[in-house]
């Protein structure tokens, strides 16, 4: 009896419950051991049931988190991965939202592949002032960007519709499903996020990762270590942007019309906030990130709809202050953001009830 | 007569005002151990960053495996196998070892557009990483971040990044500065291996005299960006001028 539940119990740890990577291919694998693939997987399930068991709002919610984990994800590479800022993102996932404005209905796939093609394309020149200037003068030039960008998406009326924005006729569909229901555009949306997921997973762990990861490091050593600056960085920029692009025209057919007012200055921030709260350079940080940027408006105005109507009003000014606050005590307490305040928890209950 | 690697032909160099390498000429045969040693300030350093391409020389030629460098970018020179390391450690501090190791990896093992990666191929590059992780006892470090490992360790995966691109040459500028004795011995075992395994050339800029005459096989001795000397590593204690600009005027 005593040999039989030996036996099981090896049996089970060796199968399952092993954590050790025994050979460098399981290093190399996106889930390396038993335990991994069957979070992910789980993971990947949860999502595609997800609409059949979330009711309107809070699927409008999940897909705003999907829209955010997409555009902070391209960030994340830019910043966490090359090490270049960029307060300009936003730019970026409006111009992705406006050229998929015109291509809606059964081609909205296609609409929202060119829209982050487009604003690849953009990003790619905005890349080009990173080969001269780094830091906060980066930082000031993809802001001139940022307010350029708002300023055209005001006055180019043919095409964006001015101030007013554009329209996506209610009675869109997409292959018979009304594109008015959330939960068709979070299969959408799904389509594109889980294989832009992975693809920027590979990304980081392979040369176009090593390279970002060595610009932000050391350029002088990059550059004597056979890499090149200029693509290097000019790939980052294009991606950052084709990812904030792809979210832009998931947002757009998310609120079923496009308006300036969604793209400016402040959803930068948010952005940045994404990066920085749910710790820069990683897959599982925008997710964590968007998760938290997400949330904290919905909590606030639940929190203030408890007190009163009135404060509801104001809750737009206190979001940027709870936002700011935000980025500001990630920096201080834990730079690794969220996914460093998890992998500290997770070391904790490793030991948990007797830690020596 | 070993094929010459690396030629160097009448180098100058000046900041605004100060020279800094004024009339170099030196080669390099494959298969040597190249010492350049000199008190500081004599342009060790700057004759290396002349040589990798990041200062251009005013006056001059380099030429590499016969192809004159001058028009080559550094990293161009990097993937022809002219690979370099630093005094001061220029490694990448967030990347872990094995990352580091890696980069330098895909020099020698060929490489893919970026965007498209290739598992075959990063599967070469891993097992090549490994093999010099190994041969520099660096293999237990492989997923710690360069930057929290200790000095002398740092030192070593600097070496091992410029190894794991299989350079044809390696300029080591100060690879023993900072190291403990045994560090140094250990170092100093790792580049005749990797020499005599790899056939890499070295050129060594050292202050570690005693490591310099010991290892190398040719010596060039600089001072105020003059050649002193340059030859057989025994005649460098028996030079007048070497010890004057060693030690002084009356020794």
């Amino acid at each position: 009896m005593y040999r039989l539940s030996q036996t099981l119990t090896d049996a089970f740890s060796r199968r399952f419950s092993r954590t050790v990577r025994e050979d460098y291919r399981q290093d190399e694998a996106y889930a390396s051991t038993p335990q991994g693939r069957f979070w992910l997987g789980l993971a990947l399930v949860g999502l595609l049931l997800l609409p059949l068991l979330l009711p309107q709002y809070p699927m409008f919610v999940a897909t705003q988190i999907l829209v955010a984990a997409l555009a902070g994800l391209g960030l994340h590479l830019l910043v966490g991965g090359a090490g270049q800022i960029s307060l300009g993102q936003a730019a970026f996932v409006g111009i992705g939202a406006y050229v998929s404005s015109h291509l809606s209905g059964d081609l909205a796939p296609l609409g929202i592949l060119l829209g982050g093609l487009v604003a690849g394309a953009i990003g790619v020149v905005l890349g080009i002032p990173s080969l001269r200037i780094k830091g906060v003068y980066l930082a000031i030039a993809t802001l001139a960007f940022q307010f350029l960008a708002d300023y055209v998406f005001k006055r180019w009326t043919e095409f964006t519709g001015g101030v007013a924005g554009r329209k996506l006729p209610a009675e869109a569909t997409f292959l018979g499903l009304p594109l008015a229901d959330d939960r068709v555009v979070f299969y959408i949306g799904l389509a594109f996020a889980i294989p832009m997921f992975f693809y920027a997973k590979r990304l980081l762990s392979t040369r176009a990762g090593r390279a970002w990861f060595a610009v932000r490091d050391n350029d002088l050593s990059a550059q004597l270590s056979g890499v090149d600056l200029v693509r290097s960085k000019l790939t980052a920029f294009a991606l950052s942007a084709f990812y904030g692009g792809v979210a832009g025209g998931i947002l757009m057919h998310l609120l079923g019309a496009v308006t300036p007012d969604n793209f400016v200055l402040a959803f930068s921030i948010q952005y940045l906030a994404i990066v920085i709260v749910g710790g820069a350079g990683t897959i599982l940080g925008a997710v964590l990130g968007a998760f938290f940027i997400v949330l904290i408006p919905e909590l606030l105005s639940v929190v203030a709809g408890a007190f009163g109507p009135q404060y509801v009003a104001q809750l737009s000014a206190w979001r940027s202050v709870a936002f700011g606050a935000l980025i500001l005590l990630f920096l201080i307490l834990e730079p690794r953001g969220l996914v460093g305040l998890w992998g500290r928890i997770r070391d904790y209950f490793r030991t948990w009830p007797l830690p020596y | 007569m070993a094929k010459v690697l690396l030629e160097a032909q009448d180098l100058h160099l000046s900041f605004r005002g100060v020279k800094a390498l004024v009339g170099i000429s030196f080669s390099v045969s494959e298969g040597d151990l190249f010492a350049v040693i000199g008190p500081n300030g004599a342009g060790k350093t700057s004759l290396l960053n002349v040589l990798s391409g990041l200062y251009k020389p005013q006056q001059g030629r380099v030429s590499f495996l016969g192809e004159d460098l001058a028009p080559l970018s550094p990293q161009e020179r990097v993937r022809r196998g002219l690979g370099r390391t630093f005094q001061n450690l220029e490694l990448f501090r967030g990347m872990t070892v094995l990352d580091n190791v890696k980069l330098g990896a895909e020099l020698a093992v060929g490489t893919y557009t970026d965007l498209l990666p290739k598992a075959s191929v990063e599967w070469r590059i891993r097992r090549h990483a490994e093999e010099v992780l190994d041969y520099l006892h660096l293999s237990p470090y492989r997923h710690v971040p360069a930057g929290a490992l200790p000095y002398g360790l740092q030192k070593r995966v600097e070496v091992a990044r410029a190894l794991a691109g299989r350079p044809k040459l390696l300029l080591l500028d100060e690879p023993m500065a900072g190291l403990s004795l045994e560090e140094k011995q250990d170092l100093a075992r790792f580049l005749l291996d990797a020499r005599r395994e790899w056939g890499v050339t070295l050129v060594l800029v050292e202050h570690d005299l005693k490591a310099v005459l010991e290892l190398s096989t040719g010596v060039m001795v600089m001072s105020y960006g003059e050649v002193l000397y340059q030859g057989e590593p025994a005649g460098v204690r028996e030079d007048r001028r070497v010890a004057e600009a060693y030690l002084g005027r009356s020794a």
